[in-house]
């Protein structure tokens, strides 16, 4: 019954979508939702079928998705450890505990468990996933490609082989391949999985952004937003794009939409930024502040904001040497071209920078394009002495017209002055 | 980072969504992950209405549920489906055609869905032009036949609309005009059709994945008066009321021939060997060159009707779906000592044929009696290929037996297919030794289901009309629709 009250919800959801119909469609059932009910409505009719628990704890993560809450995940270890109650040991059980693992961001335990599970069943597409996801949030990317190329020689272009080739793609400066698998995936996925739809295409917007392509972006994101309404990752796009527009209190709105939807301390702190940027000094004084507590109070966690606390001690805080305490512990975790970048600003913003173009460059070395990124290394290099790699850097950000390119833009604008100064 | 975050959460989620289902009519671990490509049946037949055209039948995504909106079951636009011919008896394909599909979402904004009859949008009647407003999610595709390495669009600049599911009345209220306008005839008496259809395909899944765990308290072994019978079920057929996607090819036997000519039964170059497939582009990480790969890597392939399910091991059911059958000579084995054999000796208690089993080669080699002129040297690799005899005439509609060859009716399976075989039937007492003693040999094996209730198209394109979202329904044990049964009533045990 709840499965045919959520058909119809959703039937009733496209029918309005479909008329243009501009009321929220919050009521709808999603998904995941749709697959807790029917996993627990086999546990109803058996409390010993530990696939249903297998199934409950999936769906579990999967809502964790849709809302951002990581309550979902603590249910999901509960349905978990319901089903290794009745079957030990079961495999399918143990492919999902690698699965939380990654949710909680234990990614070296992740990897560990995964390769385990690798051993004991070689050729399982699912693991090698897990194996990808998990070397690539370390910044194991060599072992993360090939991985996922294993994923994709096993099973020719299959969806979850084909949205971590794209990852990678775009780790490695290729955008516009990535988006091209991002396509690939979206066509092959059923248009009834709403929010794994809304997915892709915000992750194609994202793409489109970071190659200066705002219209097809702004297209894509409103797409995502009317088949999934009020979606986080759609919302938080939306907001860096109407930052790049300087629609600077439409982008407050949005990140405040965001973080009610899903009230992470990183959440926060992008809406303290676009507050801070926007000119609302006092509303972005209690926002950065706000998030400092929320993000400290997990900084000892896996899964934190550390990135975006580094960036809030060195850019905002003026408290360069926590920014570098941060960055140490969490480049002490993991070595990805994310938190290599935080690390090298981190390490500049206290005049180490010799090291700080170490790691920097190591990221880059990556091939990633990212505005943001190459910013940094122009003011790194220009740190250095080095005002022709900092041109280059910096040109290279201010060129790709993405939301963070203004910056680079700026500083270039300032070498540019102070060249002609002189 | 937060990049990062989604990503991963993504592909944990991807993953998990083919885990979700579980149904038996997948035979391959890959393809159960990958309901698209999942070829489910393969038909090919001389055309009843058309003696000198043959009729190809490419059936994909199982067990597709009507009520199941709101979008419903698109082709995927990833996905390559081909139907593939040998026609020198070398187990390879000299003709292929193509079919790729493309979706067009019309209302911007809005990803899928079929709406009409409400909100002041007409009802669906129409697959383009008035009247298909409310086809939301709409599906072109495009055929072309690859011959002598050169390819040749058929459509000849026809735009061809996938028929979608059946929504319901109210939505849909004259679907069997949709169904028809689906029907295209091109140029050179090429017919072709596409669209989701009524599972032409019948069997008691349930009681022959449970141990071979048949009804009617006969332990499988039909009593004579059941046996034949073909119009009435006496067990539940766990496909009835569920939809299908089907792809639908009718061509002149004159394109199919090597030297494109007809020829009689007896003529050895009137058998082709046919069979269905399904690809997807070979995927790099890392790009080689600027654009996508043209490459494809078949995913899963179907030639004679369960031989994947019912021969073929499980460890191997991947390696099988995704070679080509000119290696099928590496699944011998499993072929001349099939495991199901054994089976029905110790479930059902009759007697087998000992090893090797070569009275099962006619089925992966080109031999009589389907090719009563192929001489020793004629045979070929052994190559899983469902063989069709183009200079057999069809069986007129009316008198077509569903135990086909084996009940006299030759244009039936195994010399190809009609969506009429009992294919269930005629294989396992295949397996179970009918073509080496059918007096020892020859138990009344089967399941009880000898119809498609919905019944079957008697002119192209031969598959029915999707089964109504509202108001179709399925059939189980105990309940409605088993009308060889007293009041109709599906067995239990």
């Amino acid at each position: 019954m709840k499965k045919l009250v959520a058909v119809i919800l959703m039937f009733l959801g496209t029918t309005a979508a479909f008329t243009q119909a501009t009321e929220s469609q919050r009521s709808v059932v999603s998904p995941a939702q749709l697959s807790i009910a029917n996993a627990q409505r086999l546990i109803d009719k058996n409390p010993k079928d530990f696939e249903a628990y297998n199934s409950l704890a999936l769906a579990l993560a999967r809502r964790a998705r849709e809302t951002s809450d990581p309550n979902f995940y603590t249910q999901a270890e509960e349905a978990l450890q319901k089903s290794f109650a009745v079957s030990p040991g079961n495999y399918d059980g143990a492919r999902i505990q690698v699965w939380l693992l990654l949710g909680k961001h234990e990614f070296a335990a992740a990897l560990e468990e995964a390769t385990k599970l690798n051993k004991r069943i070689p050729d399982d597409v699912m693991v090698y996933g897990f194996l990808t996801d998990a070397n690539v949030e370390l910044g194991n990317y060599s072992d993360a490609e090939h991985a996922a190329q294993w994923m994709l020689n096993l099973r020719a272009a299959n969806l979850a082989g084909l949205t971590r080739a794209a990852y990678l793609r775009e780790l490695y400066g290729d955008p516009e391949g990535a988006v091209e698998l991002m396509k690939m995936a979206l066509d092959s996925t059923p248009p009834s999985e709403v929010e794994d739809r809304a997915w892709i295409t915000t992750q194609i917007a994202h793409l489109k952004m970071a190659t200066g392509k705002t219209g097809e972006a702004e297209e894509l994101l409103q797409q995502a937003i009317a088949s999934f309404p009020g979606y986080h990752y759609a919302l938080r796009n939306l907001g860096k794009l109407r930052m790049q527009q300087k629609r600077y209190d439409e982008a407050v709105a949005l990140f405040q939409q965001r973080y009610q939807a899903a009230s992470h301390a990183e959440n926060l702190f992008d809406l303290a930024e676009a507050q801070q940027i926007a000119g609302r000094t006092l509303d972005a004084r209690q926002s950065f502040a706000e998030f400092e507590r929320k993000s400290l109070a997990e900084t000892n966690r896996a899964d934190n904001s550390n990135h975006e606390l580094i960036i809030y001690y060195a850019d905002y805080a003026n408290q360069t040497a926590k920014a570098l305490e941060v960055a140490s512990r969490e480049y002490a975790r993991r070595h990805d071209v994310f938190t290599l970048d935080c690390y090298a600003w981190a390490l500049h913003v206290n005049g180490q920078d010799v090291e700080a173009r170490k790691k920097i460059e190591a990221a880059l070395a990556v091939g990633i394009q990212d505005a943001n990124m190459l910013r940094h290394a122009g003011e790194i290099a220009l740190s250095s002495g080095d005002i022709v790699a900092a041109q280059r850097y910096l040109r290279h950000a201010a060129d790709l017209n993405a939301p963070d390119s203004d910056r680079a833009r700026a500083t270039l604008a300032s070498l540019s002055t102070g060249s002609a100064q002189k | 980072m937060k990049q990062m975050k989604a990503v991963l959460a993504m592909a944990l989620i991807v993953l998990a969504s083919g885990n979700m289902f579980a149904s038996s009519h997948r035979e391959a671990p890959i393809t159960a992950l990958d309901r698209g490509a999942d070829v489910t049946d393969w038909y090919a037949f001389v055309s009843y209405d058309h003696p000198d055209r043959v009729t190809m039948i490419l059936n994909v995504d199982p067990l597709l549920e009507p009520a199941n909106g709101p979008n419903y079951f698109p082709f995927d636009p990833n996905v390559l489906y081909e139907m593939k011919v040998d026609n020198n008896r070398d187990g390879m394909e000299d003709v292929t055609f193509q079919f790729r599909f493309k979706t067009e979402i019309r209302a911007p904004g809005v990803f899928t869905g079929f709406v009409g009859g409400i909100f002041g949008i007409p009802p669906i009647t129409a697959l383009n032009g008035p009247g298909s407003e409310g086809l939301s999610l709409r599906q072109t595709y495009t055929v072309t036949m690859i011959k002598n390495g050169k390819a040749t669009d058929l459509t000849g600049g026809n735009s061809l609309y996938a028929v979608p599911s059946n929504v319901g009345p109210l939505t849909m209220p004259t679907y069997d005009t949709l169904f028809s306008q689906g029907v295209y005839s091109l140029a050179n008496n090429v017919r072709v059709f596409a669209g989701t259809v009524d599972d032409p395909f019948y069997i008691d899944l349930g009681a022959a994945f449970d141990s071979l765990n048949f009804r009617m308290g006969v332990g499988g072994i039909l009593s004579p008066q059941v046996d034949a019978d073909d119009t009435h079920n006496y067990a539940p057929d766990s496909v009835a009321g569920y939809n299908v996607n089907s792809i639908v090819l009718e061509v002149p036997i004159t394109m199919l021939t090597a030297d494109g000519k007809l020829h009689g039964f007896g003529d050895k170059q009137a058998v082709i060997g046919t069979y269905g497939a399904t690809s997807r582009p070979v995927v790099s990480v890392r790009r080689t060159t600027g654009s996508a790969s043209s490459a494809f890597q078949q995913v899963n392939r179907e030639g004679n009707s369960l031989i994947n399910e019912l021969i073929i091991g499980t460890g191997s059911k991947d390696k099988f779906s995704t070679d080509d059958p000119k290696n099928d000579g590496q699944f011998a084995a499993f072929f001349l000592d099939p495991l199901l054999a054994h089976l029905f000796n110790s479930v059902l208690g009759i007697p087998v044929p000992p090893a090797p089993r070569l009275d099962l080669l006619p089925l992966v080699q080109y031999t009589a009696p389907i090719c009563p002129g192929c001489g020793p040297k004629d045979g070929g690799p052994i190559a899983d290929l469902l063989r069709l005899n183009t200079g057999i005439p069809p069986t007129a509609v009316g008198k077509q037996k569903r135990l086909g060859f084996l009940a006299g009716d030759i244009a039936g399976f195994p010399n190809g297919r009609r969506p009429i075989d009992d294919v269930v039937d005629i294989a396992s007492r295949a397996v179970a030794g009918i073509l080496v003693d059918p007096v020892k040999y020859g138990a009344a094996i089967g399941d009880g289901v000898n119809i498609n209730e919905n019944g079957y198209g008697t002119t192209f394109p031969y598959v029915t009309p999707a089964n109504s979202g509202r108001n179709s329904h399925h059939v189980g044990p105990g309940q409605d629709g088993c009308s060889g049964q007293p009041n109709g009533i599906c067995p239990i045990n």
